[in-house]
């Protein structure tokens, strides 16, 4: 690191920035989301289904966040893995209407956290149980119970119910993942 | 410290390349500074340029490697670096091919293709095709659509382009998108419009009314863009190719001389003097505009005309005779290339007179030009010869000079045929000829060329007025040459002795001390030929010596059955096919394209590799094998809904009748398709072999077998044929057909003629004594039949008389007596062959010419009476 990167870091001026990835069942709203965090003059007015991958950049109290917007479709759920090495954070979505397939999520979830690149790390994992506004929703405390994250005990995670229609949820969700990543990563430094 | 010394004097060796001395490994390894946060911009585009140099040098990524340095790429895309972004598309494009989940980019191409950054867009939808197959099509083909009608011209461009490669992958891609493609024809830009012609010819191409349509639409409005202009102008020429007498695209090729950018005038002209029908008159505008370019400033032009004219003069020399005096201007020309060809051309149009003073000119400089030009004034020469036989002595001096000098193979192969050629045309040329190519394979290093020479001399030299003088140069091969060489040099020798008995004591000599050859294939053959010629004296040896030209596949097959048979009658060589011989063009043009290639099989092999995989036609197969496949016949006009071809293929009492199928209605499939014939008087259907389904534009094929009459005067007969079939209504888009039941149909076809040329083929022995032959079969108890004819009204010359006999009775001329001297009135066809069961024909006809009409006695002598007849009596 230069002279000038170390000074800047020492003053606080260096932007800091991370990596996080977004994954999920498909259609539980992950570009949605993103698309949400972005700057109101940035954002597309219509979202299609992902193939592969996209990167969105925004930041949130001067954290500068580097998302990896994965695909959720089944065909594309092994590329997740190519992305797990080097994430300082975890959004984790789901489609709080689709009961059907919660076993589904708990699955890929399961095989998340056993991954060779996750399984050590203390990684901060938001998970967010979105479309909270359709009738037949699960609750927070059903969806814990039904992916099973209490066993989640080596890293930090929370959940919260949000609409990332109008937003909803999302900001006091952000602002978690913010404080646990400058906790972890970057006041460590 | 010691390595940052080296790295310096590298440096003081003259900069050199920087991607040097790279290794694979280590670059790969460096790759995975990609995944660094955040990323720095200068050194991956580095890394990512030393990637794509490897794989531009050829190095080889395996699929693992190729994936992984595939995903570490696609960690780039969170710079905004525009320069690394611009890399990272021509990474993809790389490493699509190899890596594996390339399509894990689509959504971040698709991103930047529709996004707000111009420099990206276009590379994005290259990059975007080459990842796409055709399960992603569907999910791109809105931002594609959008894209061929972008405002910007590079990304439309990039749009159409890739559509075109997409066909690759789906075909109907360029029809869906069609309708874009018609708003993108009218940008102003020239690129845009060009390649949105391109994707709507792609569109029609396979529909020969719509590409009609199309061109005469645009033909009336005017073209902005040359290139789109120069590609109408393609497609116009291809459907006058194809139908004649469409006045009005001729008259729009026409009115492109006189377009006002160049490129678009030259690709009339070029157009015009190729269509092969035109005129001299109505090639002068063309020519004229050409003549116009030979005095251009720009070398591209007057390298184009006179490429053009050099072309058009071995066609049309008349009409480039105009020309002559810009051409003399451009032999001082400082571009070589420009300076050969016209010269060449000049040769080609130019009197006899000037001939001499032309080879001096080209003496000058024919060291400084490239082999590839040198081939083109060897071609010129060879015309020349044919052109004005009696200056064959200063042109095959000029081409033995040129033999002496350096050069490729195929120059001097070139050379080596045109030497060749000439003494064939001429005989007086044949002497020197001969001299030039033993001089020639004295210091020849060419091992194949040398072969085929000494080839040749065996062939030729025993008949010349002093054959010993070639013994000298052919033993010298045995000393000095490799062991293919010294092979060929013992067979050549080996044929001088057969043919030439004084030389036959000295020639064993030779050959004897061939025995001790280190080679094997060298002393073989010495104690092969040593053998048979020590032997008494016997015509029979002669073919022991120099064997006819049989087909070896078929030889080795026939073999193959008679040793499996119980081997009581002699092996009848007659029934083996004659290997297939190049026919010489009998214009006194040669052509400058490259001769076709001769292929492995002759046409009866590949058709019996075909007829053997059809287990049903076993049983005829095992009889005999086949004898004969006639040209293809159309028994449909070409634009029918279906569309059945006939070959028919002759046995000994067998005649197989292959016909092929093709349904051109998309939404029928065609079940049980088989031909119906009415046998005529005296033949059999043994059999039908029916095509069980025809879809949509997949050919089938279906076979049906007849037993040949008794009497061979029955089997000339014209058979009376119908398409029968079920046929199926199906979905046109998938070809899977309705539930209900088909209904039967059928569909008139024309009637089928079996001739006597289907039942008649040549012998394969170019160098058979004709009157040898022709005396020992009347020892043979040969028939002879002879008559006299006068020949109808539609044959005016000797030579279309020698065609249409020769086409008529199947059978092959020999001793070269084809070639009817020009200004002759009377020529001696000399005819041979074999007619089907391995009976031996032989021919005379006797042809005057009179107040152009031509008359005609032909002599026929056959093993069998029969056959004399029918050949006589088809004639009438």
């Amino acid at each position: 690191m230069g002279l000038f990167d170390r000074l800047a870091n020492i003053f606080g001026l260096r932007k800091k920035e991370v990596n996080v990835l977004v994954v999920g069942l498909n259609n539980s709203g992950k570009s949605t989301v993103i698309n949400h965090f972005k700057r109101e003059e940035e954002r597309c007015i219509d979202i299609v289904p992902t193939v592969g991958f996209n990167v969105e950049k925004f930041a949130f109290k001067n954290v500068h966040f580097t998302a990896f917007d994965m695909s959720g479709h089944d065909r594309y759920r092994s590329l997740w893995e190519h992305c797990y090495k080097d994430c300082q954070g975890i959004i984790f979505l789901i489609d709080s209407s689709d009961k059907l397939r919660l076993v589904v999520a708990k699955e890929e979830l399961d095989m998340l956290l056993q991954h060779p690149d996750i399984i050590g790390r203390k990684i901060p994992i938001l998970f967010l149980a979105n479309k909270m506004d359709l009738l037949d929703s699960l609750t927070t405390v059903k969806l814990v119970a039904g992916l099973g994250l209490e066993r989640i005990l080596d890293k930090p995670w929370h959940i919260r119910a949000t609409n990332a229609v109008n937003g909803e949820g999302l900001q006091p969700a952000i602002e978690w993942l913010t404080d646990q990543i400058r906790d972890i990563y970057i006041n460590k430094r | 410290m010691n390595s940052f010394k080296r790295d310096k004097k590298e440096e003081e060796d003259g900069g050199g390349n920087p991607f040097q001395n790279m290794e694979k490994t280590t670059v790969l390894q460096e790759a995975r500074t990609f995944n660094d946060t955040p990323v720095n911009p200068r050194k991956c585009a580095h890394i990512l340029t030393k990637i794509l140099y490897l794989i531009n040098q050829g190095e080889q990524l395996g699929t693992t490697e190729a994936t992984e340095a595939f995903f570490a790429m696609t960690k780039l895309f969170q710079s905004r670096d525009v320069i690394l972004r611009r890399l990272v598309y021509l990474g993809i494009k790389e490493l699509s091919p190899i890596a594996e989940d390339v399509i894990i980019v689509t959504s971040s191409l698709t991103k930047d293709m529709t996004g707000k950054e111009d420099l990206y867009r276009a590379a994005a939808i290259r990059a975007l095709c080459t990842i796409t197959d055709g399960a992603m099509l569907q999910a791109i083909e809105r931002y594609m659509k959008q894209a061929i009608v972008d405002r910007s011209p590079a990304v439309s461009s990039a749009a159409l382009v890739s559509s075109l490669h997409l066909t690759s992958i789906s075909g109907d891609i360029a029809r869906r998108w069609a309708n874009e493609a018609q708003e993108a024809l009218n940008s102003d830009n020239v690129m845009v419009q060009y390649h949105a012609l391109g994707v709507l010819y792609q569109a029609r191409k396979t529909d020969k009314h719509a590409v009609t349509k199309l061109v005469s639409k645009l033909t009336r409005t005017s073209m902005t863009s040359p290139y789109a202009a120069c590609m109408l102008i393609r497609m116009a020429c291809k459907l006058l190719e194809e139908e004649d007498g469409n006045g009005e695209l001729l008259d729009f090729v026409a009115s492109c001389l006189r377009h006002k950018s160049e490129m678009v005038v030259y690709e009339a002209a070029h157009a015009l003097v190729n269509m092969g029908k035109s005129s001299t008159r109505e090639l002068a505008p063309a020519i004229s505009v050409l003549q116009l370019f030979c005095g251009s400033l720009k070398p591209a032009l007057r390298f184009a005309a006179v490429r053009t004219l050099n072309k058009v003069a071995m066609s049309h020399p008349a009409a480039v005779t105009a020309c002559n005096l810009d051409l003399e201007n451009l032999i001082a020309d400082p571009n070589r290339s420009i300076a050969t060809l016209a010269i060449t051309t000049l040769l080609k149009t130019g009197a006899e007179s000037s001939v001499d003073r032309l080879m001096k000119q080209i003496a000058t400089f024919v060291s400084e030009i490239s082999d590839e030009f040198k081939v083109v004034v060897v071609q010129a020469i060879r015309a020349l010869c044919q052109k004005f036989p009696r200056k064959h002595a200063v042109l095959m001096n000029f081409l033995s000079a040129m033999l002496r000098d350096e050069g490729g193979l195929e120059y001097k192969a070139a050379i080596a045929d045109t030497i060749i050629a000439v003494m064939e045309g001429n005989s007086e040329a044949k002497e020197a000829g001969l001299a030039h190519l033993c001089e020639f394979i004295e210091d020849c290093e060419h091992i194949s060329l040398a072969v085929r020479i000494l080839h040749l001399l065996g062939q030729e030299g025993p008949t010349s007025k002093q054959p010993s003088r070639y013994i000298r140069f052919i033993y010298n091969r045995v000393i000095l040459e490799c062991a293919s060489v010294r092979a060929a040099a013992v067979t050549a020798l080996a044929r001088f002795a057969a043919a030439c008995p004084p030389l036959l004591p000295n020639i064993l000599v030779l050959l004897s001390r061939c025995q001790l050859d280190s080679d094997d294939e060298v002393r073989d053959r010495a104690a092969y030929y040593c053998a048979i010629l020590q032997q008494q004296f016997d015509p029979t040896t002669l073919s022991l010596v120099q064997p006819p030209l049989l087909s070896i596949p078929s030889l080795e097959r026939a073999l193959n059955n008679y040793v499996s048979s119980p081997m009581e009658e002699p092996f009848d060589i007659s029934q083996i096919p004659p290997a297939q011989t190049v026919e010489e063009p009998t214009q006194p043009e040669i052509l400058a394209t490259a001769k076709q290639q001769q292929s492995r099989l002759s046409r009866e092999e590949t058709f019996m590799e075909k007829l053997a995989q059809v287990p049903q036609l076993a049983l005829v197969m095992s009889k005999s094998p086949l004898f004969k496949s006639s040209p293809v016949v159309e028994l449909t006009e070409s634009e029918t809904e279906y569309n059945v071809k006939c070959v028919k293929h002759s046995f000994s009492n067998h005649l197989v009748l292959q016909f092929d199928c093709l349904n051109t209605l998309s939404d029928q499939l065609l079940e049980d398709v088989r031909v119906a014939i009415e046998p005529p008087e005296g033949y059999r259907v043994v059999y039908e072999i029916p095509c069980l389904r025809l879809a949509y534009n997949e050919p089938g094929t279906t076979y049906t077998v007849l037993e040949f009459p008794e009497d061979v005067h029955a089997s000339i007969a014209t058979i009376p044929t119908t398409l029968r079939f079920m046929a199926r209504d199906c979905d046109p888009t998938t070809g899977v057909p309705d539930a209900e039941q088909g209904y039967r149909d059928e569909y008139m076809l024309e009637d089928l003629e079996v001739t006597l040329a289907d039942q008649m083929r040549g012998v394969g022995k170019q160098g058979v004594d004709f009157n040898a032959a022709w005396d020992a079969g009347a020892t043979r108890g040969f028939s002879e039949l002879e008559e006299t004819f006068v020949l109808g009204a539609s044959v005016t010359t000797l030579e279309g008389a020698v065609q249409s006999l020769v086409g008529f009775l199947g059978l092959e001329a020999v001793e070269r007596s084809h070639r009817v001297a020009t200004d002759a009135v009377g020529h001696t066809l000399l005819l041979g062959g074999i007619f089907r069961g391995g009976k031996e024909v032989l021919a005379r006809a006797r042809l005057a010419l009179a107040d152009s009409q031509v008359t005609m006695q032909l002599s026929v002598r056959s093993s069998d009476p029969d056959v004399a007849e029918l050949v006589t009596s088809s004639v009438g």
